[in-house]
């Protein structure tokens, strides 16, 4: 399992809300405080309007002995710099590329920071890009990624995600209040 | 814009990049410094310096070029040569 360091805690800033939340069975990997198998990230907003998390994995997660397995490393990227791209625009986005530049392997136990940036705005159209920095308890960058994700309307939503028309209101809802100014 | 930088621009870039990783004062590095020689130096701020360029740049160089990396104005040349491209 991964530890979840508190997102809320002061270093961290104030905690996010995802639009995920309003669904009563989201089971989303990444971000999901109700998948147990999951990461269960939780993010804060940073001063230069992106957001961050703190994770740690465990031995569940481990490549060679001692060393996270470097998926890991990229499945934190992807979705720290999808979930800020989703708060930013208020539309759902899907990846269409990722590219990660590992520095350092990371160690099993030890916590890091993740990082995400993006120049992305309300209104821009797709694919947006987003950064993503991994840093480790001293603040030395140890993974870069950088992401590609388009847009996608209500009707592709409804299409490729599987919700019930409830289900679909709600998060259409959600998304709806973070693009309201 | 990285595409109205001149070569001198990208190569002063490419050192204060490079200086802040491995710890060293700007004014030690010139475009012909060995990295190899810099004190300090080693593979993960030769690597950590290439992501901040890439960042810096909104670049993707290829892992055959950084590590053959000698010279910062080898980089540099790296760095010009993709950003012609998109160019």
């Amino acid at each position: 399992m991964t530890t979840h360091p508190d997102a809320a805690d002061g270093a961290l800033g104030a905690p996010v809300e995802l639009p995920w939340r309003v669904l009563p069975d989201y089971r989303c990997f990444g971000c999901s405080p109700a998948n147990d198998q999951g990461l269960r990230l939780r993010f804060a907003h940073t001063a230069d309007g992106g957001i961050m998390c703190a994770f740690t994995f465990d031995r569940t997660f481990e490549s060679y002995p001692g060393v996270v397995h470097g998926g890991m490393s990229t499945t934190v990227c992807d979705e720290i710099m999808g979930n800020l791209l989703v708060l930013r625009l208020g539309v759902s986005v899907f990846t269409t590329s990722l590219r990660t530049r590992y520095v350092e392997p990371l160690t099993v136990g030890a916590t890091y920071r993740c990082t995400a940036t993006t120049e992305a705005a309300a209104g821009d159209t797709g694919p947006h890009q987003a950064q993503a920095e991994i840093t480790d308890a001293e603040g030395n960058a140890v993974v870069f990624a950088t992401g590609a994700y388009q847009p996608v309307t209500e009707e592709q939503a409804r299409k490729r995600m599987a919700m019930s028309e409830h289900e679909a209101r709600l998060v259409e809802t959600a998304l709806a209040e973070l693009r309201t100014p | 814009m990285a595409e109205n930088m001149s070569k001198d621009e990208i190569i002063r870039t490419v050192t204060e990049l490079v200086a802040a990783e491995f710890g060293r004062p700007a004014e030690e590095l010139t475009p012909d410094t060995d990295l190899s020689s810099v004190e300090g130096a080693d593979s993960v701020k030769v690597l950590r310096s290439v992501a901040r360029i890439e960042r810096t740049f909104d670049i993707e160089l290829e892992d055959d070029q950084v590590f053959g990396f000698k010279t910062i104005n080898h980089v540099a040349d790296a760095v010009a040569a993709l950003i012609a491209e998109r160019s």
